[in-house]
């Protein structure tokens, strides 16, 4: 149902019912491994391009999801997904190998979000019973494609981020009353916003004021304040992205806490790892809100989240061409099952 | 980075122990590095031995050069010379004021003078090799006339 | 890019100034002082080498360039093979781009990239992706410079 003017509320309440999480050597060494369905020690995965090895990724999650699910992929209507690379081939591949009707979305680092938006929707308007929906990226195949070769000896800026390994799927289901599983209950589209910044390298500064954007626009249209949610996380924002959008926020007169804002691309890794301001890509939110915060919501550390995933719409051409950054991101909220009483 | 710092060491190790092996020669071993000031030679026996002396301290008189290895030859003469470090910037000027002095002093010898490295220490290898007897009149002659060829090709 | 600054909205630029506030600054005197080092220390490996082309082998110290250049080219390619110049990069800057290890590294790391679109299309098309530039304005200058050259020598100037 749409409420204010651009979010949705999913009165069905859609369930994740399952969620499968992959990742690369560089995650394993990171805080969040546990939460990690399947680690790779190698960034080929046992493939002769980093394409395929994407594409394994994003393959594995959906393997482990069905797995947790005990489904078979024939039960599954749709599949929602995406990647960073050209035209999303690894995920298009990937739906070629499962054979599963598919959506493709580029919503660069907020695909996550933005499918797991799509995929509630439709399932809660019964338009699937089952509904597949994940984002992955991989490190070396993003940097290839959008800045210089893995092995290239450039000095990158303590503003840059580092694109995760990983890949993070999620399997949204009609509402099975009772079962202790989080669903989904509003979600809001966020519109791409370009404040003029074009430094690749400082993707946080970029995506910023469309976090700042999606958050306000959202508790504007839902009428709530932050403090209905225990946590309100974004994608990928990194340390600079993550301050600048606080600030943003404070100054537009939203009383939100620092402790409760956090950010998947500093959640990711260790101080020690050399990411510099942070973890990125279309990975970053999915493997982190799939694994580490989905585990953490059922353990019962958070009652209720909004999760906003950033995505920076560049390609390498626009900034070659000195175009500057449009960005985009997605919010939806997640919150526990209520229990049978 | 350790492991770079470890690799540069053990690179600059491999390249320091190849070169204390084989070579008996002193002083051609570290002609490169310190001043040696050989005497100065001639290839002829009895020909102009006071002459190259006299050259050589003409050389030195140079506030520039610190090292110098004059070698007389039938027709040439060669000299090579090491100039101080900080005074590498004015090869040039060093090379043309050295040719003046000498072609003016001496018009009737033929110079060939050089400030490299690579003749130098052939030149220092040379009059060693001449002193300790392991080079005959005539092979040193041969020498310092491949050793002037070297010098023309790089020109 | 002046003109750009200048074609912002208001809000735009009121944004990038709180921006700029988190921003995180390169170091760059730290930066410095690193390149220093490495590029120094990557200097005094060239200077052994070609000091060992000069004791061993027939090369003077006017040509002794030219093999000195293909060792070190050479060990750069070993380095970035082994995954280690990328992380030289990373601590040292300019250090380790400057000397020609670095371009080296440009070369090498493009045709490792592209290996797996073949070699023809892949390594033989990418393999100067990021040298080219490099190859073509260094070729350019060379030659402009040249040309001031022997024009000056004409006139009498030099």
């Amino acid at each position: 149902m749409l409420k204010g003017h651009q979010s949705w509320v999913f009165n069905n309440r859609p369930m994740i019912s399952a969620t499968g999480v992959s990742g690369g050597p560089f995650e394993a060494n990171g805080n969040l491994a546990n939460d990690f369905d399947i680690l790779h020690e190698d960034l080929w995965m046992g493939m002769d391009s980093y394409e395929k090895a994407q594409r394994v990724l994003l393959e594995e999650a959906v393997r482990t999801t069905l797995a947790k699910a005990k489904m078979e992929k024939e039960q599954i209507e749709f599949l929602f997904a995406g990647d960073l690379i050209n035209q999303i081939t690894p995920t298009s591949f990937a739906a070629r190998t499962m054979q599963i009707p598919y959506f493709g979305l580029f919503g660069a680092c907020s695909t996550s979000m933005e499918g797991l938006a799509l995929a509630s929707f439709v399932v809660n308007y019964q338009g699937a019973r089952n509904v597949l929906t994940g984002a992955t990226s991989h490190n070396a195949a993003t940097e290839k494609q959008f800045r210089y070769p893995t092995e290239y000896g450039g000095q990158k800026p303590p503003t840059a981020q580092w694109t995760v390994t990983g890949a993070g799927v999620g399997l949204i289901t009609q509402n099975v009353p009772g079962e202790q599983q989080p669903v989904t209950t509003s979600a809001t589209i966020g519109r791409v916003i370009d404040m003029g910044l074009s430094d690749p390298f400082n993707m946080g500064g970029a995506m910023a004021p469309a976090a700042a954007d999606t958050i306000m626009a959202h508790f504007r249209d839902m009428e709530l304040d932050p403090s209905h949610y225990d946590l309100i996380l974004t994608g990928d924002l990194g340390r600079i992205g993550q301050d600048t959008t606080f600030e943003l926020l404070i100054k537009s007169g939203l009383k939100i806490d620092r402790k409760q804002f956090q950010d998947c691309g500093l959640l990711l890794y260790k101080d020690d790892q050399p990411v510099q301001a942070g973890g990125s890509g279309a990975g970053c939110s999915a493997t982190v809100f799939y694994g580490h915060i989905l585990n953490q919501m059922k353990k019962g550390m958070y009652k209720r989240i909004l999760v906003v995933a950033t995505g920076a719409l560049l390609s390498p051409l626009s900034f070659q061409q000195k175009e500057s950054i449009p960005c985009i991101a997605h919010a939806v909220a997640v919150e526990m099952n209520e229990e049978r009483r | 980075m350790v492991y770079i710092i470890r690799l540069m060491i053990i690179a600059s190790m491999i390249l320091m122990s190849s070169c204390s092996q084989g070579h008996t020669e002193e002083d051609s071993q570290l002609a490169l590095m310190k001043a040696t000031n050989p005497n100065p030679t001639v290839t002829e026996k009895n020909n102009g031995q006071d002459k190259v002396e006299e050259i050589e301290k003409k050389v030195s008189n140079f506030n520039e050069i610190y090292d110098a290895a004059i070698i007389k030859g039938k027709e040439a003469t060669l000299v090579v010379y090491k100039v101080k470090h900080m005074q590498r910037f004015n090869m040039k000027k060093i090379e043309k004021d050295l040719n003046k002095t000498l072609e003016e002093d001496y018009p009737k010898e033929n110079f060939t003078v050089s400030s490299d490295y690579k003749i130098f220490l052939e030149a220092v290898r040379l009059i060693e090799r001449k002193n300790n007897g392991s080079y005959s009149d005539k092979q040193a002659e041969k020498r310092l006339n491949e050793i002037l060829k070297m010098t023309s090709d790089m020109k | 890019m002046a003109s750009k600054q200048k074609n912002m909205t208001p809000q735009q630029q009121k944004y990038q100034q709180l921006q700029q506030k988190h921003e995180l600054k390169r170091p760059v005197l730290k930066n410095c002082i690193k390149a220093f080092w490495v590029g120094g220390l990557i200097c005094a490996v060239g200077q052994a080498i070609s000091y060992f082309y000069i004791y061993f082998f027939h090369f003077t110290e006017q040509n002794v360039g030219n093999p000195t250049v293909a060792t070190m080219v050479f060990l750069s390619m070993l380095l970035t093979g082994f995954g280690v110049y990328d992380r030289l990069g990373q601590f040292a800057g300019a250090g380790s781009a400057v000397p020609v290890t670095g371009f080296g590294n440009a070369v090498i790391s493009a045709a490792i990239e592209h290996r797996t679109e073949g070699f023809v299309l892949g390594v033989g098309g990418n393999m100067f992706k990021l040298a080219g530039s490099v190859i073509l304005f260094g070729v350019f200058s060379a030659f402009v410079v040249a040309l001031i050259k022997t024009l000056l020598g004409m006139w009498g100037v030099l």
